[in-house]
């Protein structure tokens, strides 16, 4: 009940204010120098491992458990949620790190939590009704409406202002950079849109061309994974740089990789897997799927059966044997169990295995290191033109810009400020690129490391450096599996995915694309073959699923 | 360079500096009516504000004559910074205190700051002049004609005030005006009396562009002036909070008391019943003997005195983000009467928190159904309240309302917006609540919009349950949900929360009307 003015008085106050404030030099600076702390994965847990610079010692204890899973990430905890959901209940989950979610951790300032790693899931298609499945269990699905359409919780969806791009020191709304923009590129544009609706379809074999997860696509448009995105445009002759840009920002978000990188079959799926429907939500927290991790360990309960801060060390995948320690004291125990779910990435299996044991060749599968870092700021950033957005991209520089960890927090909440996520993936062209960049990473401290993320957001917004309260940095030595051309139906990752004895590889590596979704089904196909191992017979989730 | 030597003024020099005690003086009043009206504007109770600026004022004048038996050198220079000093914080006084309204959490730190400067440097001025003339007469005669004109300026700025400035120029601008005297003034003292100054250059061009700066805002004041003084009422202030979320604002004249959020019209206490019954009953009286509501904003309680009319009900959560509009409406004598005490009334529980995190926590909480549920928000105008008309929040105001039960949304006016009105009842429709638009007549907003809804699809309610009503009768009732030839449904989107269309349908409806306002003119 308002009769609302029109001109926005607060606001226009507000630009006058701002106005002043940029004539006079900028006012309220903070005065203490932020708190920067180094956070996630601890490089030397994982690289004493590689190392095997672990003491050997003696064994504590010996357990026989049903299944073993090692990783607690989004596959581990999907296949622990699919056990715990067949009442099975005989698993522990092992966790290098202190703290669960592996690429999918969220750590947490006093003033919101943060993601530090992947940050949010598009609401499922329906056809993957096993993911709908965890997240109507989960309470993030609430029901459907009366014509079967989920309805998810309003505080789970990111809502408006979705996006913008920074381009010229000036925002604009969504993400395409049209702006100027020729008769010919829209030209472009609309076909490269019509391209996509007409590969918006199932192919000869009745599934849909593009589907998730990828394994289930049909078969018919497979050859594209032979060919790079940019070969596959430049077929097409779409060659404008709008156009060109929005796809590279896409497979550099999803994948870390360029269009020159990406596999024309992985760019296609960027857009088709989840259907062409722009309505979509978009499901995200705070924390990014660290929410949805957290929310299946409250779920499944898992109590003394997670174990943090302990290392697989040695893998007998004949006699289903895992030797573990923990980190803090060194403490050996063996478990012995019927099946065993390697959910951590499956480049650290071939160290943990008896020599020889692995079949795929060692740097079969390539990953990109990323930089992310969340920083609280004590003004929200304004910036011309478009209001500040969920997610908020510069169109040059390596960083994919910020998403705001806040942007969706309660309205009683009158703390000022923000926590602003900012991503860079590090994508070099080759292997050796790809472990300088790596090795860069974890050698900078985190001063240096602080600074380079200060550049990333300073052309956005300048003179942000000094709002900066505190800034939680986390290094990814390989933070997404890379779909090159050749990876997602080549030798190298049905190799990848074998099982080995009674070892099941099922993190999203072995998947191909470094997405939740992949992650999922990939825990919950290996833990509906560990049912079956240990003799529980358990209508399968993922066959139900249509296509 | 040596500092120049003490001279008298010229005969027409002393006749400048006579001048300008006249409008030193006028100027001096102005500031201090100025800042006394934006005092009760903003603050309310104009008694007490004009009591207080006159007394902190006065004082401060009386520290700057005391003060001014410590200037003995330079008497041109600091006579020429004082006028500047009271040119610039004078000038900008009423904008600084529009400024600080809408940003400071108290205004009454930057008002007095002001008065203290302005009476300060004011104070200064009259005795520093006499020092000055002081050789040039003899000086019982030369205090009787500076008080003179002193007293002159006085009258001349009581007299202009509220006849001439306040009308035509508004406050800003009379403040920009006067600064722009007081430094025109110093702009001649200091070209006249150069041989005088010990910096006759920097006095010179700061004066001219300070007088420049005034003048050119005096110029372009324009815009700004009407934008800062919407924050001005009609009618006297009697009450003004600001929360955490909001300016809340009561004026009262005669019977009239109205609530401003911001700025914005919530209610006049002279017509409010229309829209609160109209809010109220129908739904309320279709529920069939409700005796669980919910109200989703709603936080004067108006809309609870009329659940309250309506004897099965037993339980009403109401859920308003702000503990101070609850609490303003819960102990103000005056708004108590309004809504009957209704706040405090112990079938009522009041839960301040963001309603869609309540209804969500009541949802997932597995919370009881509601027999009615009353959504009474303010309009979309922004991204954080339009929200709370998106098809997802809509889903869960279904999920808390019972089967059979019934629902009503305040919806925008459909004649000043109705895209966004239609808007409202596409969401619903597609969040699958059967959507009943309807609109009343309230004579301070216009033509106001409804929505009913339910779980099932129903025609339009034909009863009313018999409680006291002034305003709704049963052929009323069927006339609301009629809409002309002219206020047929808008083409429009149901509103996403992922782009919130609303919120560009309010505002481009808005903006219409504006610039349709701006073409009458």
């Amino acid at each position: 009940m308002t009769i609302f003015d029109p001109l926005r008085r607060r606001e226009f106050l507000g630009a006058a204010a701002a106005g002043l404030g940029l004539a006079c030099g900028r006012p309220e600076v903070a005065s203490d120098p932020p708190v920067i702390e180094l956070v996630g994965p601890d490089p030397a847990r994982g690289h004493r491992l590689r190392d095997r610079g672990f003491a050997s010692g003696s064994i504590a204890a010996t357990e026989d458990v049903g299944v073993v899973i090692v990783g607690a990430g989004a596959a581990g905890m999907a296949a622990a949620w699919r056990l715990a959901r067949a009442g099975f209940d005989d698993f522990v989950v092992l966790e290098l790190e202190d703290g669960i979610g592996g690429t999918a951790r969220s750590g947490a300032f006093s003033r919101s939590a943060y993601p530090m790693g992947a940050h949010y899931l598009p609401a499922p298609h329906p056809e993957c009704a096993a993911l709908e499945a965890l997240l109507e269990d989960l309470g993030i699905l609430l029901g459907r409406d009366a014509a079967g359409r989920p309805d998810y919780l309003p505080s789970a969806q990111v809502s408006a202002p979705e996006e913008r791009h920074f381009v010229d020191h000036r925002w604009f709304e969504g993400l395409y950079p049209g702006e100027g923009e020729g008769r010919e590129e829209a030209e472009a544009w609309a076909r490269w849109r019509d391209h996509l609706r007409a590969l918006d379809r199932r192919g000869v074999d009745g599934r849909r061309l593009f589907r998730l997860p990828v394994a289930r696509s049909s078969v018919e448009l497979r050859d594209l994974d032979r060919v790079t995105m940019r070969g596959y445009l430049d077929g097409l002759g779409l060659t404008g740089w709008r156009l060109r840009w929005m796809i590279d920002y896409a497979c550099r978000d999803d994948y870390g990789c360029t269009i020159d990188q990406t596999s024309a079959f992985a760019g296609l799926h960027y857009s088709l897997a989840r259907g062409l429907d722009e309505h979509r939500p978009i499901l995200t927290a705070p924390g990014g799927n660290g929410r949805l991790i957290d929310a299946i360990a409250g779920r499944v309960d898992l109590g003394a059966r997670l174990r943090v801060g302990v290392a697989a060390l040695e893998v007998d995948p004949d006699a289903g044997e895992v030797v573990t320690v923990r980190i803090a004291d060194g403490e050996r125990r063996r478990l012995r169990a019927r099946s065993i779910l390697w959910a951590a990435p499956r480049f650290i299996l071939p160290r943990v295995l008896p020599p020889g044991r692995d079949p795929l060749p060692s740097g079969a599968l390539r990953y990109t290191p990323w930089l992310v870092a969340s920083v609280e700021v004590d003004r929200r950033p304004r910036g011309l033109g478009a209001p500040l957005s969920w997610d908020n991209v510069p169109i040059d520089g390596p960083s994919l810009g910020y998403v705001v960890a806040t942007h969706g927090e309660d309205a009683a909440e009158t703390r000022p400020g923000a926590v602003l996520t900012y991503y860079e993936p590090l994508t070099a062209a080759d292997a050796e690129g790809l472990a300088a960049a790596r090795r860069e990473l974890l050698a900078a401290d985190a001063d240096a490391l602080a600074a380079r993320v200060r550049a990333g957001l300073e052309p956005m917004h300048p003179g942000i450096g000094p709002t900066i309260r505190r800034m939680a940095i986390t290094r990814w030595g390989h933070a997404m599996i890379r779909p090159t051309p050749g990876l997602l139906f080549g030798e190298a990752l049905a190799l990848a995915r074998a099982p080995i004895g009674v070892v099941r590889p099922c993190a999203t590596d072995t998947a191909g694309l470094p997405l939740f979704e992949e992650a999922f089904y990939a825990g919950l196909g290996a833990a509906e073959a560990a049912l079956a191992a240990v003799g529980r017979s358990e209508p399968s989730m993922i066959e139900d699923e249509v296509g | 360079m040596p500092p120049p030597v003490p001279r008298p003024p010229s005969p027409g020099g002393a006749r400048l500096l006579l001048g300008s005690v006249l409008i030193v003086a006028t100027c001096g009043l102005i500031y201090e009516l100025l800042s006394a009206t934006m005092a009760s504007y903003l603050l309310g109770d104009s008694i007490t504000q004009f009591s207080l600026v006159i007394g902190v004022y006065l004082s401060a004048m009386g520290l700057g004559s005391y003060l001014s038996k410590g200037v003995k050198r330079d008497l041109y220079d600091r006579f020429i910074a004082v006028q500047l000093v009271v040119a610039v914080v004078g000038g900008l006084s009423a904008i600084a205190l529009f400024f600080g309204y809408a940003w400071l959490s108290s205004v009454r730190p930057l008002l007095f700051g002001i008065l203290i400067v302005v009476g300060t440097m004011v104070g200064l001025e009259i005795p520093l002049l006499i020092r000055i003339l002081k050789d040039s007469g003899e000086l019982g005669d030369l205090v009787a004609r500076v008080l003179a004109f002193d007293y002159l300026g006085a009258l001349a700025a009581s007299v202009l005030f509220p006849l001439a400035l306040l009308p035509t120029l508004g406050l800003s601008r009379t403040g920009l005006l006067f600064g722009g005297l007081n430094a025109l003034v110093a702009t001649a003292c200091a070209f006249a009396f150069r041989d005088q100054l010990r910096r006759p250059r920097a006095l010179q061009s700061t004066s001219l562009a300070i007088a420049a700066a005034l003048g050119l805002g005096l110029a372009l004041g324009g815009r700004l002036e009407r934008i800062a003084e919407e924050e001005l009422f009609d009618a006297p202030l009697v009450r003004s909070e600001k929360s955490a979320y909001q300016r809340l604002s009561i004026t009262r004249e005669g019977d009239d008391v109205r609530l401003y959020i911001d700025g914005n019209l919530q209610f006049s206490s002279l017509d409010e019943h229309r829209y609160h019954e109209a809010l109220v009953h129908p739904a309320l009286s279709e529920a069939e003997a409700p005796a669980r509501v919910l109200v989703l904003g709603g936080g004067d309680g108006l809309a609870l005195r009329e659940i309250l009319k309506h004897p099965s009900v037993e339980a009403i959560d109401l859920v308003d983000l702000d503990p101070k509009m609850t609490g303003l409406f819960t102990d103000d004598p005056l708004l108590r009467e309004l809504n009957e005490g209704s706040l405090a009334d112990p079938r009522v529980t009041i839960h301040n928190a963001d309603a869609m995190r309540w209804l969500e926590a009541h949802v997932r909480g597995g919370g009881a159904a509601y027999d009615a549920v009353l959504v009474d928000l303010p309009d979309p105008n922004n991204f954080s309240l339009g929200k709370l008309y998106s098809g997802p929040f809509y889903r869960l105001v279904g999920r808390a309302l019972r089967p059979g039960g019934s629902g009503v949304i305040q919806a925008t006016s459909p004649l000043l917006s109705p895209r966004a009105f239609w808007c409202v009842v596409t969401t619903l429709a597609d969040a699958g609540l059967h959507p009943r638009p309807y609109h009343a007549h309230v004579p301070t907003f216009g033509d106001w919009g409804f929505v009913m809804i339910a779980h099932e699809d129903r025609p339009p309610p034909t009863t009313l349950a018999p409680v006291a009503l002034r305003y709704l009768d049963e052929a009323t009732l069927a006339a609301l949900f009629v809409f002309p030839r002219d206020q047929r449904p808008a083409e429009v989107e149901p509103n996403r929360l992922s782009d919130q269309l609303l919120v560009h349908y309010y505002e481009e409806d808005l903006r219409s009307i504006e610039q349709g306002r701006r073409r009458a003119r």
